[in-house]
């Protein structure tokens, strides 16, 4: 125990905390953390040891060749498929495990749905590392599964009912990233209808039943209606979510069948018999029935999650764990005591790990932009109840702690800070900060939830129960307030709008015509005729992009509904109509705005530089730019070093961003989404400035095609904030974080050294102090030296826990391409005090 | 010919005896299970590699 403790602290003295978490966390926790297969691509790559699942492909095809000829309509049988997919896939039960469930059928396995996009199915056939042995059998299979679903998927069907030009100018993945799927992107969900222990599946099977008695007999009364038309589509409708919902009943009574195999003919050892038994339990209660515990609780969760994951590719993972299952904490905890602090622990840990297993094969261009992980998991815990008091709880307390003890990089937390948050909870924060997570980042509660009725309407009980949607989108999780799909095709590689003030847009990269034909900028004579071409580019790219996501909103319910994520949404139980119909949903639509900052960047050199100093003219900087400034090195860094750049404080650059964000929040209020509500843009990156390097072609601000673009959202360009942290704060405050735009996110570094102790604390509190006076909505961290993140690099195998902010989430930094490792360390290392 | 309710692995439904899962015990590299796959009582095990006689049933 000695030598323990002190190998303890000599880990913690040399911040070596993943070591310090082996030693710290349960034998149960490590074991689970070690057994963990992680699912991230590395260079786009899965990596070795993990398999495409064929399993679940296969089942979808048989049963949907079954179904070709019967009269159901398409929603039953699509429910129909994902019923037999539950009911027959392969389920397993990990040693020491509590909670059960995965996508795929064994834990190496990625799952592959191949109804969704051809596209996706052409990857799979050509990926070279994934397929499972024997090869031959396995391509055999895949070319079969991908034969039948050609012209058969969601994309294909979809495609032909889009407007081509804009589909071609999206695919071109030149300013976007994303297809316009109700079924790929980021599902939030109604956890206010189905996380608050007042009803579960059975509770709903029931108001389905009512439903369709009631309008069943309506629609056979005399007379006929439009109405009457209408109802025959609901109960359509209604019984396919009823089919889903009792396909999760019984996939949970196979969990509890299995873990009373196990228990009652293999475990010797009496306590695993009696965890055994006891999952049994859980799993023959929850999702049919409310859950009691807090191990229901979080397994009925787990249940939902994946049984909406089953039914699309879900890249994010709204979420609020604390808020839905802190109760359960407090009743097994604090209250009944049938659970020590140290249990509860594990069960949050095991939570986190279960999550961080879920895998679902992506296209290329995906993995890329979504390095290391599998997708943005950002949970959010803290901020406010719906009365405005404060929603921390023991349950936040005992995530925070169990993310430091098993240090997953996905999912990550995001925390809802406002005034009333305490202390011992900020020291926690502060803790998983100090020990390098990267996370949680920090969100302003206050501002956002003004926002949050600023851009859509929401009212203030319902913001005040948002969650992230993605990484950084607020939305709330309410009846009508929740967005059950963000298409993530309203994705825009923004610094393509100052490149196409240039090149009149065309683009050089993929050889088309995708911005506005602006006049051609070497004839521009003063800087508003510039920053003109450049609102007009900006409105043509985000026209581009958001135009193809409201034609697939208004198409889903139809081509593309959701059975299960309707069976679990108040409104689509209520109405009949599909989760994504528009006219059940407020809107909570957002444009992520990538690579924004090298707009501000950009317009401050060719402003200074070519109108004020009139050092260049236009025609030589257009030369350059097209050239990628290929001897013109001097003008370059003349671009570089001698202009105004956004962090620093500096109103002359920072004015010119205030110009470009209210420019694009005007035309975010006449863009409208299938519900009418607005299309704000949100600054961030995920690792999208490295995806786009070679993408984007040489800018005014000195950059060449394939430099790494900013590292996001409104953070300064790398190096670049030469004035301190407070400056940066300053030059963030003169944005307005309710009005401008739905939230900008900021990267920063801070020194580990200087956060040791409980002077670190202070000092970060101070800092936080005044981030929050300033009225940012964001800010996250990255704590890890230069040196340890060096070292990593010479010796990745020694450093494979170390974990990174990358932008809206973390990853560990041995699974980031070289690209990204160096971007992170060129950030500029704030000191504070 | 062997059939699937002959092997040890097989575990009937009490409530419909034709039909079951095969319960397997894995030892993958990094983690240990127990895996369950639905199956026919009746299902030719012939050419199943993880058939073993169940000499009790």
């Amino acid at each position: 125990m000695g030598e323990t403790a002190e190998t303890l602290k000599e880990f913690e003295q040399k911040q070596e905390w993943w070591w310090a978490a082996e030693k710290k966390r349960s034998r149960r926790l490590d074991y689970l953390r070690k057994a963990m297969w992680k699912k991230g691509a590395i260079g786009g790559l899965y990596p070795a040891g993990l398999y495409i699942d064929l399993e679940r492909p296969v089942m979808q095809t048989e049963k949907a060749k079954e179904l070709e000829y019967s009269p159901d309509p398409y929603v039953i049988k699509f429910a129909k498929i994902l019923a037999h997919v539950l009911d027959n896939k392969t389920i397993f039960i990990t040693d020491h495990s509590q909670l059960v469930g995965y996508l795929g059928s064994l834990p190496n396995m990625i799952t592959w749905d191949p109804t969704l996009a051809a596209i996706l199915n052409h990857e799979v056939v050509n990926d070279p590392t994934s397929i499972p042995e024997p090869m031959d059998e396995s391509l055999k299979i895949i070319s079969e599964v991908t034969g039948y679903w050609a012209g058969k998927s969601d994309l294909d069907k979809i495609l032909p009912h889009m407007d081509l030009d804009d589909a071609m100018k999206v695919l071109s993945g030149a300013v976007g990233w994303g297809v316009p799927l109700s079924r790929g992107g980021y599902s939030g969900k109604d956890y206010e209808y189905i996380m608050t222990g007042v009803r579960a599946f059975e509770d709903i099977i029931a108001e389905l039943d009512r439903k369709i008695d009631e309008a069943d007999e309506k629609a056979h009364e005399p007379g006929a209606t439009r109405e009457i038309c209408d109802l025959y589509d609901k109960m359509n409708m209604w019984e396919a979510m009823k089919i889903t919902l009792e396909a999760g009943i019984r996939y949970g009574k196979r969990y509890a069948r299995l873990a009373k195999i196990i228990a009652e003919n293999f475990e010797a050892d009496n306590d695993r018999r009696q965890e055994l038994l006891q999952i049994a339990e859980v799993c023959e209660r929850v999702p049919a029935k409310p859950p009691r515990t807090l191990q229901e609780s979080l397994q009925y969760d787990l249940f939902i999650q994946l049984f909406s994951r089953n039914e699309a590719i879900e890249g994010a993972w709204p979420a609020r764990p604390d808020y839905y299952h802190g109760p359960y904490y407090e009743r097994d905890v604090n209250i009944e005591k049938t659970l020590t602090k140290e249990d509860a622990l594990d069960l949050a840990g095991e939570f986190l790990i279960r999550a961080a297993e879920v895998s679902q094969y992506k296209v290329k261009w995906a993995r890329e932009g979504l390095q290391g992980i599998e997708g943005t998991w950002v949970w959010t815990l803290g901020g406010v109840k719906k009365d405005g008091s404060d929603a921390c709880n023991g349950m936040t307390i005992a995530l925070l702690q169990a993310a430091r003890l098993v240090r997953v990089a996905n999912p990550t937390f995001a925390f809802r800070w406002h005034p009333k948050v305490k202390d011992n909870v900020m020291r926690e924060i502060f803790e998983c900060i100090r020990q390098g997570l990267g996370y949680p980042s920090i969100r302003n509660d206050p501002i956002l939830i003004a926002n949050a009725m600023n851009w859509h309407g929401h009212p203030i009980e319902e913001a005040r129960t948002w969650v992230h949607q993605a990484c950084m989108s607020p939305s709330p999780s309410t009846k009508h307030g929740f967005q059950p799909m963000r298409m993530a095709n309203a994705t825009a590689n923004c610094a393509k709008i100052i490149e196409y003030v240039f090149t009149s847009g065309y683009d050089h990269i993929v050889n088309m015509q995708i911005g506005a034909e602006t006049p051609d900028a070497a004839e521009f004579t003063d800087y508003q005729q510039v920053f003109d071409a450049w609102v007009t580019q900006m409105k043509t790219i985000f026209s581009i992009l958001v135009r193809p996501v409201n034609r697939a909103r208004m198409l889903a319910p139809k081509m593309t509904p959701r059975p299960f994520l309707s069976a679990v949404s108040e409104r689509s139980v209520e109405s009949g109509l599909d989760v994504c119909d528009p006219s059940i949903n407020r809107g909570n639509a957002w444009i992520t705005a990538f690579t924004w900052v090298e707009n501000a960047d950009s317009l401050a050199a060719v402003k200074k530089l070519v109108f004020d100093e009139k050092k260049y003219t236009m025609a030589e900087l257009k030369d350059a730019l097209a050239n990628n400034w290929e001897g013109r090195e001097e003008m370059r860094l003349d671009f570089v070093r001698n202009v105004p750049k956004w962090g620093n404080d500096d109103d002359y650059v920072d004015g010119i961003m205030l110009d470009c964000l209210h420019a694009a929040a005007k035309f975010s209020r006449e863009l409208k989404c299938p519900s009418g509500n607005n299309w704000p843009i949100l600054p961030e990156n995920v690792s999208g400035n490295i995806h786009y390097a070679n993408i984007v072609g040489a800018l005014p601000n000195g950059r060449r095609l394939g430099d790494a673009l900013y590292d996001g959202g409104i953070s300064p360009g790398p190096g670049l904030d030469k004035k301190g942290p407070t400056a940066v704060l300053k030059s963030c405050s003169k944005i307005d974080h309710i009005t401008d735009g739905r939230a900008f996110l900021l990267n920063q570094r801070l020194s580990p050294t200087q956060l040791a102790g409980e002077k670190g604390y202070q000092l970060w509190k101070s800092y936080m102090k005044t981030w929050a006076d300033l009225g940012l909505d964001h800010v996250q961290f990255n704590c890890v030296s230069d040196e340890t993140l060096r070292s990593a690099q010479r010796d990745p195998e020694k450093y494979q826990e170390v974990i990174v902010r990358v932008a809206g989430y973390s990853a560990h930094f041995v699974d980031i391409s070289r690209k990204t490792q160096d971007n992170i360390i060129q950030r500029t290392v704030q000191g504070l005090g | 010919m062997p059939t699937c309710k002959e092997c040890r692995k097989f575990y009937p439904l009490e409530e419909d005896p034709g039909k079951g899962d095969c319960v397997q015990r894995v030892i993958d590299p990094r983690q240990a299970y127990y895996k369950a796959k639905p199956v026919d009582a009746e299902k030719d095990a012939a050419k199943c590699s993880e058939f073993e006689k169940n000499n009790q049933r």
